[in-house]
Parts: C-alpha cells; structure tokens; sequence
C-alpha cells in the first residue's frame, strides 16, 4: 500500500488535498525491478505514469548509430520522481527508455486509462496534476537540451 | 483579427467551449514581426503563450558571443502552433530564441497572469488548456529529438514524386520549376529530393513539404504555377495552401 504522506511528496500530486490523494491512492500498484532491466522502451504504448518509491531510475535516449547517447542516461531519477510523463499526453509514445539504476528499485504504476477516466469525471484534480506534469516535461526537455547542445558543438567543431 | 474559428483550430486553445474562447479572444493581444526579428531570446522571462497566426517563427539555440543563425534552428512552427509552455514551468524562462523566419509574422500573446484567473474561475477550463500545453511541449520534446537525429542543415524537406506515373503527368515540369525558385530564394537550409509513387497517381504529380519536424503536407495534381505558390506561401511564409492539399 502506498502511503498519503509518500503520495504528497510526489511532485506531481503534491497540489492534491488528503481526499484527492486517496483516490489516487486506489490505482497505484507497487512492482519491483532489478539492476539493468529495462523497464519500458522508447515508442512503446505507453499504459502507465510511473514513480519512483526506492532506488534509481535512468532515462536513456537510445538512438541508432549514436553510441555516445546509448550509453548516456539523459535523466537519473530518484525517490517520488515522476517519469512516464508520455501516458497522459498525446500521441501517447514513450520518448526515451526507462532502466532500473539500482540493485533492486521499486516503482508505483498508475494506469494511464485510470488517470485520464479520473481527470475527465475530476478536472480539479486534471488541472492540479497536469499542472505538475507540464514541469515534468520542461525539466526533460532542459536534460535533453543539454545533450542536444553537446551533440551541436560537436557537429560545428567538426564542421571546422 | 482574431477569431473564434482561429482560436479553436490553435493547439493550446482547442477543446474549449464559445463562452470560453470568448473570454481567451478578450484577452489575446496580436503583435506584427519581421523577417529575422527576435521575439524573444532564450533566458528571457517567460510571462506569455504565444501562438502563430501567420507565418513561420524559427526555435533556435542562439551560440553565446556569434550572431544567430538559420543552422541553428532546432524547429519551427507555423499557424495555429503555440510556443511559451515556459511561462507555465520553473523558472518561467524561455528555452529557446524565437525568430520571425518569414516576410512577417503575425503573433497572439497571451499572458499567463489572465489565463490563471480564468483557470481558477473554471478549473474544466484550466484542465484543457493546461493538457493541450503539455502536448505543446511533448511536441517541442520529440522536435528537440528529432533535430538532433536529422541532418543539422536541413531544415525544410521538399520531395517530388517522380515516379512514372508522376513523369506522366508532369512532375519534371513541377521540378523544374521548383528548382528555379529555390535557386532564386538562396535557401541553404532547404533540401530537394524525388522518391517514388505513393499509391495516389491519380493525384499526380504529387509533393511533400516537411518542415522543421512538423507532419508532412502531400499536395496533389502540382503544376509550375502551383509549385511556385505552394514554395512562396507555405515554405517562405508558412501558410500551408490548403485548397492543393492531399494530405
């Protein structure tokens, strides 16, 4: 069972008062990853948002022919970080890759089709956590950013 | 002038009911750029969503100490496409230089301090136009990918279908023709190719116009004349021409 006081810490719910964390508390489901096992791929359907309970997740962007960014996390999450941000945000494909980091990690998977019924019958609750998502997404996108810069200043010192 | 059928053909705005684009339409503010005037630069504050109305506005990384340049455009967006999600996420500054990349812009801004007050007035409201924003980011997020994936230069991607049925039915012309005016537009960042027939020859000859990431336009039955309109208004000013439109 995941507690309210854990639920309150996550980034996204944090806006949430005690009754809406309880309803959100009604779909978690706890599950346990091992070291190196891939947790979900890059373009998959993404069917849930996930947090991070205990241990350490990496966000790979895995792309072909580019082995610098194949081993290269571009995000490492740690406890009541949220990832998976792509369930609830069209056209519903993850954009990275999603490893378990740690000797053992255990994560809380929310469905996606739960979550969206939810904010459809409970916009408070919808405009609260998308409120959170949508920094969620900026930070990635400040990750990814940095990594696109790298990948730039090589092209134009290359280009030399 | 701002309308409700603009309002709800935008991605952020789309969704919601009359009563409530009337109120957004009440606060929008509309603002003219030219060609290569800086909207705003990355590292600004970010007080504002901002959608094109028409025209095509550059997203780049500007390089510290050198002048901006079109190599350094990570995508660009065209009518009805909204920038400025920043203003919605700590620490509200932009992460991107916007440009005007067309003979002009035309911009609606509108402040997040007005959206707020609707939001907390009516949260279904609130909830709309927060998820269409995120969608606006996962969008710049995937583009952001894409930009790294794809060649740096080439920014618009032009292909003529030259197989025979589209030779049949003029394509060399429309190539030609399309050559000529790029030639003439002294474009680096657009990139020509041919490919073969996509299962429409009966809408021959057919072109695809990508630009910056964004979906793919398939114009149908092209010709010289209409080539050159589609290069003028959709590549140089970013107004996709619809009534050539296939897909």
């Amino acid at each position: 069972m995941v507690s309210l006081d854990f639920l309150e810490s996550v980034e996204v719910f944090k806006d949430l008062d005690d009754n809406q964390l309880r309803t959100i508390q009604n779909y978690c489901q706890i599950t346990e990853f091992k070291r190196e096992e891939k947790i979900f791929s890059a373009g998959e359907d993404p069917l849930f948002l996930w947090v991070v309970m205990q241990g350490q997740v990496d966000l790979h962007w895995e792309m072909p022919g580019r082995s610098a960014f194949a081993e290269k996390a571009v995000s490492t999450l740690s406890k009541a970080s949220t990832f998976g941000w792509s369930s609830l945000v069209p056209p519903y494909k993850y954009r990275l890759s999603a490893y378990c980091a740690s000797r053992t990690s255990e994560l809380v998977k929310i469905a996606r089709d739960d979550l969206i019924n939810l904010f459809e019958e409970d916009a408070e609750i919808g405009y609260k956590v998308m409120s959170q998502l949508i920094s969620v997404v900026g930070s990635r996108f400040l990750n990814l950013q940095e990594e696109v810069a790298k990948l730039r200043g090589r092209d134009i010192i290359n280009r030399w | 002038m701002i309308g409700l059928d603009f309002l709800k053909r935008t991605d952020i705005f789309a969704g919601l009911n009359d009563e409530q684009l009337n109120q957004i339409m009440a606060a929008c503010h509309e603002k003219g750029y030219e060609s290569g005037q800086r909207l705003f630069a990355e590292g600004d504050n970010s007080d504002r969503v901002w959608t094109v109305m028409e025209g095509q506005v550059d997203l780049r990384f500007d390089l510290p100490g050198r002048p901006t340049s079109e190599e350094n455009t990570i995508f660009s967006i065209t009518a009805g496409n909204s920038l400025g999600w920043s203003s919605f996420v700590p620490p509200f500054k932009y992460k991107l230089s916007a440009y005007c990349a067309t003979r002009n812009c035309k911009m609606l801004q509108v402040k997040k301090e007005y959206l707020l007050n609707f939001f907390e007035k009516d949260v279904r409201m609130g909830y709309q136009v927060i998820s269409n924003l995120t969608g606006v980011a996962s969008t710049h997020f995937h583009q952001l990918q894409n930009s790294a994936t794809g060649p740096p230069v080439a920014r618009v991607k032009i292909t003529v279908h030259l197989a025979t049925c589209g030779i049949a039915a003029g394509a060399r012309e429309v190539m030609n023709a399309l050559v000529e005016e790029i030639s003439q537009a002294n474009r680096p960042d657009i990139q020509v190719g041919t490919s073969g027939c996509i299962g429409r020859c009966e809408s021959e000859p057919n072109v695809t116009v990508e630009i910056g990431g964004e979906d793919p336009i398939v114009y149908q039955k092209m010709t010289s004349e209409k080539i050159r309109q589609v290069f003028k208004e959709h590549v140089l000013a970013g107004q996709v021409q619809e009534k050539f439109r296939l897909i």
